[in-house]
């Protein structure tokens, strides 16, 4: 497939979800910018939030992500399922991690 | 070009080149469609048909022939993603995910003639539409599809599917795979009865499908909790389930597992809707005559009318009789060297999928420019048709594979005799966008 092909198939995968992705880039970067800008820096110390939220979220991700596509945990079979299937959880939960880790510092700061 | 209700579906490939060029990286490289050089040739290109082949040429031949003059032909004013139907039918998507803008998909230099082939007249060059208007052409794609034969079921109508009649059949089109959803529902809320699944006497498209609406039905029958009270019962004309040996065990051993009876040597005759029974021819036996509470109807398919009075088809006595006469490896038609297929209209094994569309456009292009420049046709179609066979609602097995049940499988990672859910998510969220792409040229 050429890089164009290989483009064109992203970008309309991406169509429908280009509203959750502005949204997830916004609440990205909102924290991030406010804590920046009071000294945060990602080795600084977070909270209960950046601690216990990151592990939850990948729990859940593995039973919420294939209910998310119409199918099911049970359906997960093979080791391309589950690479998957862990990628994708430990995406969220960094994310989540990349979110409530300023907003702790921000809560920190302000107690 | 907000004809669609969803944001994606109002997505077209001018947006997509604005998107590259904003980024500076895809206008450059969307210039080509990769391998094929751009030819100067000042001819008449008509192409029959602007489904995913008529379309997925309309495209290609626009960026590599300058100077050409472009026609398509066709009266569809929605273009339909028929793999989703399946998907419509299962009641896992909403229809209008299959249903974009014609319009929408058709580069700015080609002619669009809303009109339809009634005849093909290659020793003039020339094809007749149904309003009498006389296109000339110096070079011919057929890319018409097949027509669906729901009237050699006697008893039979599309109008049926919705009625409560408990008739369904998701090849019909896009309103009345959702209305097959519905009746499925309808079957399931009775908590008990017969449900009849079949495969045509004749090539179909996506041979998959009728399987994959056994076991998403299997699926909605096991999650009601009441699988036991349900009787599933599937009919082959030909014994086989599937042309690959593989799959054909596969599927065989899960309906008996999954208790599905099978009557093999069985084709669908016709079908009394009020009293909701089917009779059926069986090989070698008296007809049989079953009660059901739901069919699933799949037609016999046969290459349209129009080709069919053409010399453009097979003859009776040749292979794959009722549909296009084409080289398989070079999709040229052998009588008139300047009449090519593509599609389902082909009289080829298999080979009846949008995944076969896909390699057989790229053949095509540059089949067509090497002709144009008195070469040797260089490419060569090797067969490649593909189907994710969907085993359950959430999971699936990507079956791809070549002219002799060879498996040619595209993902080394992907085993292709296991049932798994990447696959299940590729055909759900992935081809849709990889159709679209092919229909701009694009892969
Ligand atoms: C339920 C279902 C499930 C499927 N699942 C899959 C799948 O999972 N994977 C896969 O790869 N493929 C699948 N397919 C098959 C795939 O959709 C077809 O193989 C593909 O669309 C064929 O493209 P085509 O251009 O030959 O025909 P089409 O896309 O059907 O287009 C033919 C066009 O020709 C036009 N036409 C017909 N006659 C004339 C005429 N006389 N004059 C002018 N125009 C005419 C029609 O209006 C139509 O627009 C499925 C199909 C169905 C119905």
């Amino acid at each position: 497939m050429t890089i164009t092909g290989t483009l064109t198939v992203l970008w309309y995968s991406a169509q429908p979800w280009l509203w959750l992705i502005a949204l997830m880039v916004v609440l990205f970067l909102v924290p991030q910018v406010i804590a920046r800008l009071k000294g945060y820096h990602f080795s600084a110390k977070g909270g209960k939030g950046s601690k216990y939220f990151p592990p939850l979220i990948f729990i859940l991700s593995i039973f919420l992500v294939p209910l998310h596509t119409d199918s099911t945990l049970a359906y997960v079979n093979t080791w391309v399922d589950w690479i998957a299937l862990l990628g994708a959880s430990f995406g969220l939960a960094l994310y989540a991690w990349l979110v409530f880790h300023p907003i702790c510092y921000l809560r920190n700061h302000k107690a | 070009m907000s004809k669609n209700p969803f944001p994606f579906e109002t997505v077209s490939r001018r947006n997509l080149l604005k998107l590259g060029a904003a980024t500076g990286v895809l206008g450059p490289l969307a210039l080509g469609t990769g391998s094929v050089q751009a030819v100067n040739a000042r001819i008449h290109v008509v192409i029959v048909g602007a489904g995913a082949g008529g379309t997925s040429m309309a495209n290609r031949l626009s960026q590599v022939l300058n100077g050409a003059k472009i026609t398509i032909v066709d009266t569809r004013e929605q273009h339909y993603y028929q793999p989703g139907w399946t998907l419509v039918a299962s009641g896992v998507w909403e229809k209008s995910k299959t249903v974009t803008s014609t319009a929408d998909w058709l580069p700015s230099g080609v002619d669009w003639v809303k009109g339809k082939v009634a005849e093909y007249d290659p020793d003039n060059n020339r094809v007749i539409l149904e309003d009498g208007q006389q296109l000339g052409y110096d070079q011919l794609i057929v890319a018409t599809g097949l027509q669906l034969r729901y009237e050699w079921i006697e008893g039979m109508d599309t109008r049926l599917i919705g009625q409560g009649k408990g008739v369904g059949s998701v090849y019909a089109g896009v309103d009345e795979a959702a209305k097959t959803s519905e009746e499925i529902d309808q079957w399931i809320a009775s908590s008990q009865g017969k449900g009849l699944f079949n495969l045509p006497p004749t090539a179909l498209k996506c041979a998959g499908a009728p399987l994959k609406m056994t076991f998403t039905t299997l699926s909605r029958l096991e999650a009601s909790g009441q699988r036991e009270a349900y009787d599933v019962e599937f009919m082959t004309p030909s014994g086989r389930l599937f042309g690959v040996d593989f799959y054909n065990q596969f599927v065989k051993q899960r309906f008996e597992e999954q208790g599905v009876t099978r009557n093999d040597h069985w084709t669908l005759k016709s079908l009394d809707s009020d009293a909701k029974r089917a009779t059926y021819s069986v090989e070698g036996g008296p007809d049989q005559v079953k009660d059901y509470d739901f069919i699933h109807v799949v037609p016999p398919m046969t290459a349209p009318d129009s080709l069919l009075n053409s010399p453009l088809v097979n003859q009776e006595g040749e292979s794959f009789a009722t549909w296009m006469k084409v080289d398989r490896e070079t999709l040229q038609n052998p009588d008139y060297p300047n009449v090519w297929g593509i599609g389902d209209v082909m009289g080829m094994p298999s080979n009846k999928t949008a995944a076969s569309v896909k390699m057989q456009a790229k053949v095509l292009e540059q089949n067509f420019v090497a002709h144009l420049q008195e070469r040797p046709l260089p490419a060569k179609h090797n067969g490649y048709t593909s189907c994710p066979l969907i085993t359950s609602i959430g999971k699936a097995m990507l079956v791809e594979f070549g002219w002799n049940g060879e498996l040619l499988p595209s993902f080394s990672f992907i085993d292709p005799k296991e049932e798994s859910w990447t696959v299940w998510v590729m055909k759900e969220r992935m081809l849709r966008p990889a159709y679209y792409a092919m229909l701009e040229g694009q892969i």
